[in-house]
């Protein structure tokens, strides 16, 4: 299965990838997640200059925003079978920075047919193949109305 | 060297905002700085047609709700510079517009161990997202690290 999309539950199976899906953040893209996010006062997120002075190498992406890609990814996935996201769990292993060419992928690691379950792992990865930020996900799939 | 923090923290309610009012516009920027395009978040006459009945807040906007940050008063060592490791998130109800949020945080769990870089310290701080119905929205568990 590509992963693109799932129609059912049944579908779904051990291993199934999600994505890769491409991700390019430019620098006013994440400026536009911090003034979306309230975050637009904390420079580390918003000026290169005053993200080096904190010793950063530039401007970084909020964890929130990559968390909040990571479970678009997930949603995207789940939306077309009915599926929620009930729960997920996000690591922050190293700085996003904007202008690289990231990737957002992951892949089924479970499916309970009685629960109406699928976990998903999920992430996203530099240029060199390094994950950035890790997530595991709980979707709970409802029958359609 | 070990966290110097009183343990009597833990558990302990640390903050209570002020509900704060979530607006259309600020699910639609939401979501326009994300991308989304899922018509559950974004179209009315498809969100009908979904679980939630009516167009919500993505569920990641959960996280755009601060959590308070009066706990690093009590630890000192996480105010000389800690690191934002994750968030853990349970969702229990969608965000609508028009809703009053607030957010109950307490120290979940304070804990150390080492490893391959040394010996690191790791706080979690649970929020407990409300509504202005007092229903429970989301369970967030904010997680940070230090270096001992």
């Amino acid at each position: 299965m590509s992963g693109k999309e799932v129609k059912t539950l049944e579908n779904i199976q051990i291993g199934d990838n999600i994505g890769p899906q491409p991700l390019f953040l430019a620098k006013d893209s994440v400026r536009a997640y911090c003034n979306a996010a309230g975050l637009a006062g904390v420079p580390r997120f918003t000026d290169d200059e005053l993200a080096r002075k904190e010793g950063l190498p530039g401007m970084i992406t909020p964890g929130n925003m990559s968390a909040a890609l990571i479970g678009k990814l997930v949603t995207d996935w789940a939306q077309p079978a009915n599926g929620r996201l009930v729960r997920i769990g996000t690591t922050y292993r190293s700085p996003v920075l904007p202008e690289h060419n990231l990737s957002l992928q992951g892949f089924v690691t479970q499916v309970d047919h009685s629960e109406h379950t699928a976990e998903v792992d999920i992430w996203i990865e530099n240029e060199d193949g390094d994950r950035l930020v890790t997530a595991t996900a709980t979707v709970k799939f409802e029958p359609k109305a | 060297m070990a966290l110097d923090y009183d343990p009597s923290i833990i558990g302990k309610v640390f903050e209570e905002t002020d509900p704060v009012a979530v607006s259309a516009q600020e699910i639609k920027d939401f979501c326009a700085a994300v991308g989304e395009t899922n018509p559950w978040y974004t179209d009315e006459a498809a969100a009908r047609k979904g679980p939630y009945g009516e167009v919500v807040a993505p569920p990641m906007f959960a996280l755009t709700f601060r959590n308070g940050r009066h706990f690093f008063q009590n630890i000192p060592h996480f105010g000389k510079g800690g690191f934002d490791a994750g968030r853990d998130v349970e969702f229990v109800k969608p965000v609508r517009a028009g809703d009053q949020i607030t957010l109950v945080s307490h120290v979940k769990e304070i804990y150390e161990k080492t490893g391959r870089s040394g010996a690191m310290y790791f706080v979690t701080v649970r929020s407990t997202v409300k509504n202005q119905n007092k229903e429970v929205v989301a369970h967030i568990d904010h997680r940070f690290m230090g270096r001992l």
